[in-house]
């Protein structure tokens, strides 16, 4: 069993560098974020497999923030510089 | 059979943080370095819950990814609406 | 082999599949809201599966409870950003083509 997870972080490990050349290549900024969206939800889908293979107590907190992060990012990337400059006066 | 998977999984984990950083630092537009070094924060924290330290990848995913990669995103939307709106003055111009 | 691990055995291969399915048409689509379509599919049905593939493997029902919490978590995370991220192509600020 322990094969098996490691062969499904494996495929998962290869869709994150698979999430890279989407980031690298754009063409826009949505593309890029994404694909960063991708990246990390991978990213969770990895952890969690390593928390059952490795049995490491906490790492499925890692993954709960991964969870939190990609949240974060897109909000962050998408906050629209419009009303930032009303703010601004 | 376990170990020769486990080497697979960290080379390929090896050659993308390496790809990620190589792209980061060679990337002239600055939100695509941003967005690539957000990726970074999340693969270097794949590599620390690899290495058995979830303290450090916990760290590393709220400090280095999230935290900071919202503030340079920020950044990067405010430097360029600065450059954009003081365009008469110096291009570096004070805040 | 128990029904379990039979169980999570299927869950899990479906998953790397979707996860697989949804990088392939991030890479392939053509455009950004056929991408965007593939992406969230990866993100909430790959990662669903795995979640429900490991449940069965999980150590107590606490920390199965939790693998769901971290699923849900990802959903609303996934919804809400890609509908923030399909608006903002609509509307078309701040893609600046390279």
């Amino acid at each position: 069993m322990t094969a098996y997870l490691l062969v499904i972080a494996l495929v998962l490990m290869l869709s994150i560098a698979i999430g890279l050349v989407r980031v690298a290549i754009g063409p826009t900024p949505s593309d890029r974020m994404m694909a960063a969206q991708l990246m990390g939800t991978s990213g969770i889908g990895v952890v969690l497999l390593l928390a059952q293979v490795v049995e490491v107590g906490g790492l499925v907190d890692v993954a709960l923030i991964f969870a939190l992060l990609a949240a974060v990012a897109v909000t962050a990337f998408t906050r629209r510089r419009a009303n930032e400059r009303e703010a601004k006066g | 059979m376990t170990t020769t998977l486990l080497a697979a999984f960290d080379i390929l984990l090896s050659l993308t943080l390496l790809a990620l950083a190589a792209a980061a630092l060679t990337s002239a537009e600055p939100r695509r370095a941003v967005i690539l070094f957000i990726a970074f924060g999340l693969v270097l924290a794949l590599v620390w819950a690899r290495l058995r330290a979830p303290d450090l990848a916990l760290a590393e995913a709220a400090i280095g990814a999230g935290l900071s990669g919202a503030l340079l995103l920020a950044a990067t939307r405010r430097a360029k609406a600065h450059t954009k709106e003081g365009a008469s003055g110096s291009p570096e111009g004070q805040p | 082999m128990t029904i379990a691990e039979g169980l999570s055995f299927g869950l899990l291969g479906a998953g790397a599949f979707f996860f697989m399915a949804g990088s392939v048409g991030l890479i392939r689509l053509p455009d950004r809201f056929t991408r965007l379509h593939a992406l969230t599919k990866a993100d909430n049905v790959g990662l669903g599966l795995i979640v429900l593939g490991l449940m069965p493997l999980a150590a107590d029902v606490r920390e199965a409870l939790k693998l769901g919490l971290i699923w849900i978590l990802v959903v609303i995370a996934g919804a809400t950003g890609a509908h923030l991220i399909a608006k903002r192509a609509l509307r078309g600020d701040g893609e600046d083509a390279q």
